[in-house]
C-alpha cells in the first residue's frame, strides 16, 4: 500500500510533465501540494512521556523530542474532466511501531454529480470530529495539535468506503450534510482494532462568521489488546473460571456510538472554538466523554490563545469485582491503562511568520486521571493507578504548506 | 522645464501605484454567454461551488502570490492572505475541493484565460486584453 502510494504519486508527476509539454495554454489537470510540521516537545517529569496520539508507542519526557508532532504529507490530484477527479495523499509520521513508513491517507475518486452533490469512493479520513479530517495538517488550526482530550476518544483515522456531501443554501447560510459509510483499521500502543459497518452523518451549518457542526456515527468495534498485562490477565481469568470477562475486554462486534458537536466563531479578530464528543461502547473499552474550549485573539500576524480541555470516563467494560483480590487488582490496572482521563489548560501563540509558514509555541499544564495517566506513558505501569500531580508540556512547532 | 516634467511624471507614477487598481473577474470570449454574480464568484473562490449559478462547471485560475491576488481575495471574501492560505489548506488537505489552478505569471494566466473556454480568473483592470470578457468588477 505504501509503495503503491509512492508509485502513484510519481506516475501522476510524470503525467503532469507530459500534459504540460503537449498543451501549454491550458492549466494542467494535475496538481501537487504538501504540508508538514517540524515540532519538538518535552515535559517536566522523567516518567511522564507525552504523546500526541494514543496510537504512538513512545513519547517525549524531559528531553526535547522531535518524533511526537513532526509530520510530512504530499498530495496529488488529477482532474479527468469537470465531474471526475482522483486524489492521493501520503503521510509520513511516527507510527505505533516507531517506524516512519509512509501511509496512504487519501486514495479516492470524486464525482461532482450535481452542483449540490459530491460523492467520493476510496480511502478518506473519518469525519468523527471537527478537525479529524485534517489531523495531520497543523497549519490549518490555531493550536500545535487538536486537543487530545477530544481527539483521543476515537483514533480511527482512515475511512475506507463511500461518502456524499449535499449542500443547500439556508437564507444567507449554507447547510452541508455529509453521509459516510465504510470501515477502518488501527494499530495503536498495545492494541489492534477495526471499525466495521461505520455509518454516520455530519451536519454543518456555515454562516459567514460561525460554523456549527453535529456528528452522529455508529460502528461495530473489534479490539485486541496485546500488552503484557492483558496476556497474563486473560490466562488468569480463564483459569479462575472468569472467561466471560475476557469476552468483555477483547473481541469483535461491539456496538459503538460516536457523537460530537462543535462550533467555531471567527470574526477576523476574535476566535472561539468549542467541541464536545462522546464515545459509547458496549465492550472492549471504556465509554468516555471529552470537551474543549479555545479562545484566541488576532493581533496582526500573532494569535495568542488559551484552551481548557477535559476527558473523563463514564463507564468501563468490566467492574473489576470477580471476588478474587489479585485478579481485581489486575483488572483495575488494565482499566486504568485504557482510561485516558485528564484535564488540561494550555496557553499558546501562533505567529504567521510568512504566507506559508506558522510558528507556534504552546505550554500546557495537564493533570492526568483520576485512575489514569491520560495521554502519557510511564516506564512504571503501576503509575496508571497513581498518576500524581500535574505535568507541564512545552511544544514548539513550525507548520508549513507548499 | 525638464525638471518640472520629471517631477510631474514622478508624482503621476507615485499616485498610480498608491491608488488601488480595479480588479476584474474575466473569462475568455470563447466561453458561452455566462454570467457571474459577486456571491457566486465568492462561492467559487472559497471552494463552496464548482459551477456557475446555472450549473455550468467552470475552472478557476489564481495569480501567483502578489498584491493583485491579495487584493482580489480581500475585496471578494474579506480575508487576508494568511486567512486565505489557512482556509484553502484546510479545504484541499481534507480532500473537500481542488484549489484554483495557480498560474506561473500574469502572462500565463492571461494566456490560459484567453485560450480556454469556461475558465474564470481575475486580473488587474489594466492587464485585461481584448480576448477576455469582464464578468465582474471589484473596485
Amino acid at each position: 500500500m505504501k509503495r503503491l502510494a509512492a508509485t502513484l504519486l510519481i506516475a501522476l508527476q510524470a503525467c503532469a510533465g507530459a500534459a504540460l509539454a503537449s498543451e501549454v495554454t491550458s492549466p494542467s489537470p494535475f496538481s501537487l501540494s504538501g504540508f508538514g510540521t517540524i515540532g519538538t516537545v518535552r515535559t517536566d517529569k522523567d516518567n511522564r512521556a507525552f504523546r500526541s496520539s494514543t496510537t504512538q508507542n513512545s513519547g517525549a519526557s524531559t528531553d526535547f523530542d522531535f518524533s511526537v508532532d513532526s509530520v510530512l504529507g504530499l498530495q496529488g490530484s488529477y482532474k479527468f474532466n469537470n465531474t471526475l477527479d482522483l486524489t492521493l495523499q501520503s503521510v509520513v509520521r511516527k507510527d505505533s511501531s516507531n517506524s516512519y513508513d509512509p501511509k496512504l491517507t487519501f486514495a479516492f475518486l470524486r464525482v461532482h454529480a450535481t452542483p449540490e452533490l459530491t460523492i467520493r469512493a476510496g480511502r478518506m479520513r473519518t469525519p468523527f470530529f471537527m478537525y479529524s479530517d485534517s489531523l495531520n495538517v497543523n497549519y490549518a488550526s490555531p493550536w500545535v495539535r487538536p486537543p487530545v482530550e477530544v481527539y483521543s476518544l476515537n483514533p480511527f483515522a482512515d475511512l475506507d468506503g463511500l461518502d456524499a456531501f449535499y449542500r443547500l443554501p439556508v437564507s444567507d447560510m449554507e447547510l452541508e450534510l455529509h453521509a459516510y459509510g465504510g470501515r477502518s483499521e488501527l494499530d495503536a500502543r498495545e492494541s489492534t482494532g477495526n471499525l466495521t459497518r461505520i455509518r454516520g452523518i455530519k451536519a454543518s451549518l456555515n454562516a459567514p462568521r460561525l460554523t456549527l457542526q453535529a456528528n452522529f456515527a455508529k460502528a461495530n468495534l473489534a479490539l485486541y489488546w496485546n500488552g503484557p498485562i492483558y496476556a497474563a490477565l486473560a490466562q488468569q481469568l480463564i483459569a479462575t473460571g472468569n472467561g466471560h470477562i475476557v469476552d468483555q475486554i477483547a473481541g469483535s462486534g461491539s456496538p459503538t456510538t460516536f457523537i460530537s458537536t462543535s462550533f467555531q466563531y471567527d470574526n477576523d479578530r476574535l476566535l472561539l472554538i468549542g467541541e464536545y464528543a462522546a464515545r459509547t461502547v458496549d465492550r472492549y473499552n471504556s465509554s468516555a466523554i471529552g470537551w474543549y474550549l479555545t479562545s484566541g485573539y488576532r493581533f496582526g500576524p500573532v494569535t495568542p490563545f488559551v484552551t481548557f480541555a477535559r476527558q473523563h470516563q463514564v463507564s468501563t467494560d468490566n467492574a473489576a469485582n470477580t471476588g478474587n483480590p489479585s485478579l481485581d487488582a489486575t483488572l483495575r490496572l488494565l482499566n486504568a491503562v485504557r482510561n485516558k482521563a485528564q484535564t488540561s489548560v494550555a496557553a499558546g501563540m501562533r505567529w504567521d511568520a510568512r504566507r506559508n509558514l506558522a510558528l507556534k509555541a504552546q505550554l500546557e499544564r495537564v493533570q492526568p486521571g483520576p485512575d489514569a495517566l491520560g495521554i502519557f506513558v510511564s516506564n512504571s505501569v503501576m503509575d496508571n493507578l497513581n498518576p500524581g500531580g500535574p505535568v507541564h508540556v512545552l511544544s514548539l512547532t513550525a507548520d508549513f504548506v507548499f | 522645464m525638464r525638471s518640472i516634467h520629471a517631477l510631474l511624471i514622478g508624482i503621476l507614477l507615485a499616485c498610480s501605484s498608491a491608488a488601488r487598481a480595479e480588479v476584474v473577474v474575466v473569462t475568455s470570449t470563447r466561453s458561452g454567454p455566462i454570467e457571474l454574480s459577486r456571491e457566486q464568484a465568492e462561492k467559487l473562490y472559497l471552494g463552496r461551488s464548482t459551477t456557475l449559478g446555472d450549473g455550468t462547471p467552470v475552472n478557476l485560475v489564481d495569480l501567483p502570490n502578489g498584491s493583485t491576488r491579495d487584493e482580489f481575495y480581500a475585496k471578494l471574501t474579506g480575508k487576508n492572505p494568511t486567512q486565505i492560505q489557512a482556509y484553502w489548506s484546510r479545504i484541499v488537505f481534507t480532500g473537500r475541493a481542488s484549489p484554483p489552478k495557480e498560474a506561473g505569471s500574469i502572462a500565463e494566466a492571461r494566456q490560459w484565460l484567453a485560450d480556454t473556454p469556461n475558465i474564470i480568473g481575475y486580473l488587474e483592470r489594466n492587464d485585461a486584453t481584448p480576448g477576455l470578457r469582464i464578468l465582474l468588477r471589484l473596485p
